[in-house]
Formats: C-alpha cells, sequence, structure tokens
C-alpha cells in the first residue's frame, strides 16, 4: 500500500490491498473512491508511472481544498504490468469488491479490455493517453481527455501536413514510413489521408518490424526516392534510430518528422540533443507555451522533485499536465453534477466546458475533444546532450495550431550541429 | 482408479463447481477462475511434450496467439458460437503443431528449443502483419453481456474453460497410463535407446506435438472475448510461455496432476501478488519460484511428496 502523504493500515486487513492516497485530515464523511488499473511495470511504466504520480499530487491537492462534495478522495490503483488480460479481473475487483465510485483508465490497448466491464456497471468512463476507441463501442458515458479531436487518426498528423503545406514552393512528394505496431500504425494511416487530402505523391510508404533497431537501409531507402517531406510514425526506440540513421547519412529533406512517440520524453530527447534539430514532432505541452498555460508551473514545481526521487521523466511536459487536467474534469464534474449518479456525470460531461491547467475542454458526441489540439513542435539550437536546453522555451518552436504559433517552420532540414 | 472412473470424477468435479457457482453473485471470482484454468489447460498442455517427452517447448504464445486468432477471423465473417471457434482454433493450431513437428523435432535439446521460440517469433511478424485480423493495430471483439443460458458472458467463458481444462487433465491422465505415455517417457530417458527397441519415435513425438499444439489453440479461442481486444504483443506476451514452462516444473512434470497443481499454486501467487504488492514482483516470484525448485526440488511438488511417501522409516525397528 503506498500513501503520498501519510501512511495508513485502512486497508491492510483486507484481501488485496490496494494503493491508497488519503489526507491526514479526519474526514467525517466516507471517501469517494477512484480506482483505476495503470501500468507501473512493463512496456508502457514509463508513462504509468508518471500518471500516478499526478493523479496522487492532484488527489493531495484536493483533499487539502476539502475533498469532493465535503468528501475525501482516495485513489485506489493496481499495476496491470502493461498486460491487456490483467485489465478484466482488475477493474471488476475495483468495481464489485473495492466498490469503487469512479473509474480512470489510460492508453488504448489497456482501456478497451475495461470497457465492457464498465458499460456493463453503467460506469462513466474518463481515460487519457487513448486512441480512437469509442469508434466501436459508441459508449454515450465514454470521455478521452488527449486532444486529439473527433479525428482521431488523422490529428497524429494533420498539423504535421498543414505546417508542410506553408512551404514555398509547396512540397510535391512524400515519404510515409512507420513501425508494424498499433499507434504507429494509425499514425501512418492517417498520414496517408492527408497526403491525399492535399494532392501529395506518394513516392514510399512502407513499414518496418517493431524490433528493427538499424534504420540505415530503411533512411537509404527513402532517400533514394528523394522525398520533399518524410512523415514518421515511430516508438521511442526507432524514433532514436531513424533520427541517428538520417543524422549518420546527412539526408536532408526540406521536412523531416512525424508521430514520433519518444521525442516527448526528457530521457530521449536529451540523449538525441543536436540532432533533434529542425526535426517537426507533436507535444501536448512544452515551455513554449507556459505563458498561454501558466496553471501548468505550478503543478510541474510538485511533481518534479517527486518524480527525480522517483526515477520517472524529471521535466514531466507530456504526461503530467493532462492526467492533472482529467482529474480536474472528474472533480469538476463531480461537483458540478451534485453526485455520483453515473448519468447525471455523462450529461454534465457532455455539456459543460469544462476550465484545466491545459485550457477549456469541452467534449464532442463521441467523447473525444470536439477539436484537434495536439502541438507541432519543431527543435532548435540544441547544442551537444543534454536535458536542462529543453526547460528553454526557444528549444522547441510551436509551429501549429495558429493560435499557439511561437514561430515558422525552418526549411530544408539544416545539419544536426548548428 | 480406471480411466473411466477418473473422467467420470473430472466431469463430476466441473458440474460441482457449475452448480457452486451459480451461488456466486461476485464476478471477480469467474475472473480470477478462468485465469486458472486457462494456465491449467496450457499447462497441461505444455506437459504432453515437454514433461511426457521431454522436449521444451518455448513456442506456446505461438499456438495460444493462433487459436485467438483464428477466433478473431471467424468471428469477423460469421457469427459462431464460442465452442465451434474454440474447435476451429484447436484444429488449426493442431495442424501448426504437425508442421512444427515435422519441421523440427528431428532438432533435439535445447536446438529444439530455440526453434520454436523462433516459430513464435515469425509467427508474430506474420500476424503483425494480417490486417484482417487488425494486424499491428489489433482488433476489437465486442462480447455480449450474458452468456447464452444466463449469468454473465464471462462466467459462461470459464465454464467453458473449465471443461476444456477438466477434459485436458483426463486426457493427460489418458495418455500418461497408456502405450503411448510410456512411449514418450522412453524418449524422454534415452531416446536412442528406445529407438533402437522399436518405439516409432517420432511418430509419437509428431503426436503429442499435434495434442499440446491443438489444447493451446483451444485455450487461446476464447481469449478476444475475455479481453475484448486483441494485439499482437498481448497475445504473444512472453508470461504465457514462461508460464506454462514453470507451472509444470513447480508442479512436477511427467505427471498429469504436476501442472494442476503448479497451475493452481503460480497463478494463485500471481493473482495474490497483482493486487496486493502491486509490481513486477509478479514475474519475479514466478522466477524464484522456478529457480527454488529446479535447485531444491527437481521433480516438483509431486516428486517432492512422492519422494517424502517413500522415504523409509530410520527408526523402531531396531532390535
Amino acid at each position: 500500500m503506498t500513501n503520498s502523504i501519510g501512511r495508513r493500515a485502512a486497508l491492510a486487513g483486507m484481501v488485496g490491498t490496494a494503493a491508497v492516497t488519503q489526507s491526514r485530515l479526519a474526514w467525517a464523511a466516507d471517501p469517494i473512491k477512484i480506482g483505476f488499473s495503470i501500468p507501473q511495470s512493463g512496456g508502457l511504466a514509463a508513462l504509468g508511472r508518471q500518471a500516478l504520480l499526478t493523479m496522487e499530487i492532484w488527489a493531495n491537492d484536493v483533499n487539502a481544498k476539502g475533498g469532493m462534495l465535503g468528501r475525501p478522495v482516495q485513489l485506489v490503483t493496481y499495476d496491470d504490468q502493461s498486460n491487456p488480460a490483467n485489465v478484466p479481473p482488475i477493474y471488476t475487483k475495483l468495481l464489485d469488491i473495492d466498490k469503487v465510485d469512479l473509474i480512470v483508465t489510460q492508453g488504448t490497448n489497456l482501456t478497451v479490455p475495461a470497457m465492457p466491464i464498465a458499460m456493463q456497471h453503467g460506469k462513466m468512463v474518463l481515460t487519457m493517453l487513448a486512441l480512437a476507441i469509442n469508434d466501436k463501442f459508441k459508449y454515450p458515458r465514454f470521455f478521452q481527455t488527449m486532444p486529439y479531436g473527433p479525428r482521431g487518426k488523422q490529428s497524429i498528423s494533420e498539423g504535421f501536413f498543414d505546417v508542410a503545406m506553408g512551404m514555398n514552393p509547396k512540397p510535391v512528394t512524400v515519404a510515409l514510413v512507420g513501425a508494424d505496431a498499433e499507434f504507429a500504425k494509425n499514425a501512418v494511416d492517417g498520414a496517408r489521408e492527408e497526403a491525399k487530402k492535399h494532392g501529395l505523391k506518394i513516392v514510399y510508404d512502407r513499414t518496418y518490424p517493431p524490433p528493427t533497431v538499424d534504420f540505415g537501409p530503411v533512411i537509404r531507402g527513402i532517400a533514394g526516392t528523394n522525398p520533399d517531406i518524410v512523415y514518421i510514425g515511430s516508438y521511442p526506440v526507432d524514433t532514436s534510430g531513424m533520427v541517428r540513421a538520417a543524422r549518420e547519412l546527412n539526408f536532408r529533406p526540406k521536412l523531416f518528422g512525424g508521430g514520433m512517440v519518444g521525442t516527448q520524453a526528457t530521457t530521449l530527447k536529451a540523449d538525441l540533443g543536436e540532432m533533434l534539430n529542425d526535426v517537426v514532432s507533436y507535444e501536448l505541452y512544452c515551455p513554449a507555451v507556459a505563458d498561454k498555460f501558466p496553471e501548468v508551473e505550478p503543478i510541474l514545481k510538485k511533481y518534479q522533485p517527486a518524480a527525480k526521487e522517483k526515477g520517472i521523466d524529471p521535466q514531466g511536459y507530456y504526461v503530467p499536465p493532462f492526467t492533472y487536467a482529467t482529474m480536474q474534469i472528474l472533480e469538476q464534474a463531480v461537483t458540478g453534477s451534485g453526485g455520483l449518479d453515473q448519468d447525471k456525470l455523462a450529461k454534465y460531461m457532455h455539456a459543460t466546458n469544462f476550465k484545466t491547467i491545459v485550457g477549456d475542454v469541452k467534449f464532442g458526441p463521441d467523447g473525444e475533444w470536439d477539436h484537434q489540439r495536439l502541438l507541432w513542435v519543431q527543435f532548435r539550437g540544441l547544442k551537444g546532450q543534454g536535458m536542462e536546453q529543453f526547460t528553454n522555451p526557444s528549444a522547441e518552436v510551436v509551429l501549429h495550431p495558429v493560435e499557439y504559433r511561437t514561430g515558422e517552420l525552418r526549411y530544408p532540414l539544416g545539419p544536426g550541429k548548428q | 482408479m480406471s480411466n473411466r472412473l477418473f473422467s467420470a470424477l473430472i466431469a463430476a468435479l466441473v458440474v460441482a463447481l457449475w452448480l457452486a457457482g451459480r451461488l456466486v453473485s461476485n464476478e471477480y471470482v469467474f475472473f480470477v477462475g478462468y485465469a486458472v484454468v486457462q494456465y491449467i489447460l496450457l499447462a497441461t498442455a505444455w506437459n504432453l511434450l515437454g514433461g511426457y517427452a521431454g522436449y521444451i517447448n518455448f513456442g506456446t504464445a505461438a499456438f495460444f496467439a493462433l487459436g485467438a486468432y483464428i477466433a478473431v477471423a471467424i468471428n469477423k465473417l460469421v457469427d459462431l458460437p464460442v465452442p465451434v471457434l474454440i474447435l476451429a482454433g484447436g484444429v488449426a493450431a493442431g495442424a501448426l503443431g504437425l508442421a512444427m513437428g515435422y519441421l523440427t523435432l528431428k532438432l533435439r535439446g535445447v536446438f529444439f528449443s530455440i526453434a520454436t521460440l523462433a516459430m513464435a517469433i515469425v509467427f508474430q511478424a506474420v500476424i503483425t502483419n494480417w490486417s484482417f485480423v487488425g494486424g499491428a493495430s489489433g482488433a476489437y471483439v465486442l462480447r455480449p453481456n450474458e452468456g447464452p443460458w444466463g449469468g454473465s458472458y464471462v462466467e459462461y467463458l470459464f465454464y467453458l474453460m473449465l471443461s476444456m481444462a477438466g477434459g485436458a487433465v483426463a486426457l493427460a491422465r489418458i495418455i500418461e497410463r497408456s502405450r503411448v505415455g510410456y512411449g514418450l517417457a522412453s524418449i524422454r530417458d534415452d531416446e536412442l535407446a528406445s529407438e533402437a527397441s522399436g518405439v516409432p519415435t517420432l511418430r509419437l513425438k509428431v503426436l503429442a506435438t499435434v495434442l499440446s499444439g491443438a489444447l493451446m489453440g483451444m485455450a487461446g479461442a476464447p481469449l478476444p472475448f475475455y479481453v475484448a481486444y486483441l494485439d499482437p504483443p498481448s497475445a504473444f506476451n512472453l508470461s504465457y510461455a514462461v508460464n506454462t514452462i514453470a507451472m509444470p516444473l513447480v508442479g512436477g512434470t511427467g505427471t498429469w496432476l504436476g501442472p494442476v497443481i503448479g497451475a493452481v499454486l503460480l497463478t494463485a501467487v500471481q493473482q495474490g501478488a497483482m493486487v496486493t504488492i502491486s509490481s513486477a514482483a509478479n514475474l519475479l516470484l514466478v522466477g524464484l519460484l522456478m529457480v527454488a525448485f529446479i535447485t531444491l526440488a527437481p521433480n516438483g511438488i509431486v516428486g517432492l511428496v512422492r519422494g517424502l511417501a517413500n522415504r523409509p522409516s530410520t527408526g523402531g525397528n531396531k532390535k
């Protein structure tokens, strides 16, 4: 049992203890239990542990303010080990044995297994970092808080192509490449649609197996087709491999980047350092937009020392802001609807414009944001390696959306060392 | 006890559990129960080749995932009941076992094990590129809320898995005490001598591989309905291979009872760890138990108990 403020042995005698966050305050009322399965080990642990820490910070903040509806908030969590097969029993336990009042989920493949159980119990599902889940379930009580908007797959490339088409002269050819895995494949599928929409000629369209380690042949293959722009859908290891291979082979198209997972993680960014110069990728938050979202910084101030202690992403620009915002949405829905009635909560969620640390959030009919708001950034002015330089707002220039733009696209791709 | 009586007892146990299950209103019991009986089936299936014949198969995930993906593929084409999909998964995985047997069973020891591991990797690459079953993006399977006989759908899946596990245990016991079982045991002890004595070694090994693969495929077929979503990394999860080897090792290989004991023990430990320790200690526990049993009790719990029972008495006979 873990406790971020004080430790209590409240559940010690129960069959199966849970990770519980409680305030030290003496509460007259029973806690409102928020249950979730979250990866604290396995491949998705890096994201899960950041999310859990942020949720604990949120729970402490809420309890310090008097809780929700005058009741303390208690987080009940289990580690699903990043394995979808562990998710159904965990949510069943949360709902049937732990009797949680609210549930939260994270990640596409770890949310889908929870959906039938949540739907059976009539529970509202509030999820983070998941893509286009409700396209299949069409569950009116489903809400997803990443700003992908109503056109999930395209959102991971829409801004990239909008930026590309702003070049003068406009690009004519595009190379599409991605890993044979869920997110990357969705990203490249969306990019293909975008390329067609903009009338670009696709000169390279291939995937590579996830265990690939040598990306030299992939980059050589792309370079052989001489594309104007290159869109990559990749996971952290291949993101690193692609950027390194492009730099080693001095491959410099007009625009290089895409839905590259990993360019949001401090450690990977620090490791690639100046090799990332001029690469374009997506972010959810970065120091360049700190003035637009002033409430994020105080949360990161709480997150960063604890993250260093726990050995997780020390800057936390990617997961924590939107995780905290997710919990703010939940808090506002509970207090705004005046209770825990799941139907009222869902109706309130659909009807309300939520004020969060990452700005206003309004959900569309499918439970996704009513508009897309990924930030497309270009790395600039990086020297050598190191993570401190990423705290500088000029290290990532926001190109898209227009309302958050902090600079113009620089092209073609320059040398790494600038 | 005759095989017929044993099979009848297994059937009676399944019926008794079904009746007892009618009184259970908490669905969590069925989720945990499903995991336990799924591993009884997988461990028993692995033991047919690994325990009886001594051929260590690291490719459990390939057979298991094939069963799961056959169910997904058929379910996309036509709406059939899960038992039919289970049969289809079993047939497909059995056919894979036949092919694998002919291709790899001339290899022995670690070479055979490496070949089975390679097969799982190749098969995962094939599934990842098969877009009809979702490919890399994974496939959604929307299960109904209720089973065909009332109760929840997960309860229904539990009884299906329980019946298969019971059938597999009965089959394993029949094989163990048959000419086939003795032939496989002779292969495990000394394959050359066994062949020289006229045992049709290749035929028996292929038979064991087909049966083992078919049962693993049957275990995989209900998975998409249990999880509601199937993607290659979870279908081919390493934990399936590790657990199905660990369970017979802990319980005792070469006997039908060992995998059952190992599966119940390890799954209970893992399920308990998941909701208590709540960390990666889960697989670590399995690893530690494997190391402990391999060093301290190489014949597993069954071997340990038999050893204690057969130990000659040390006192009271002095004249």
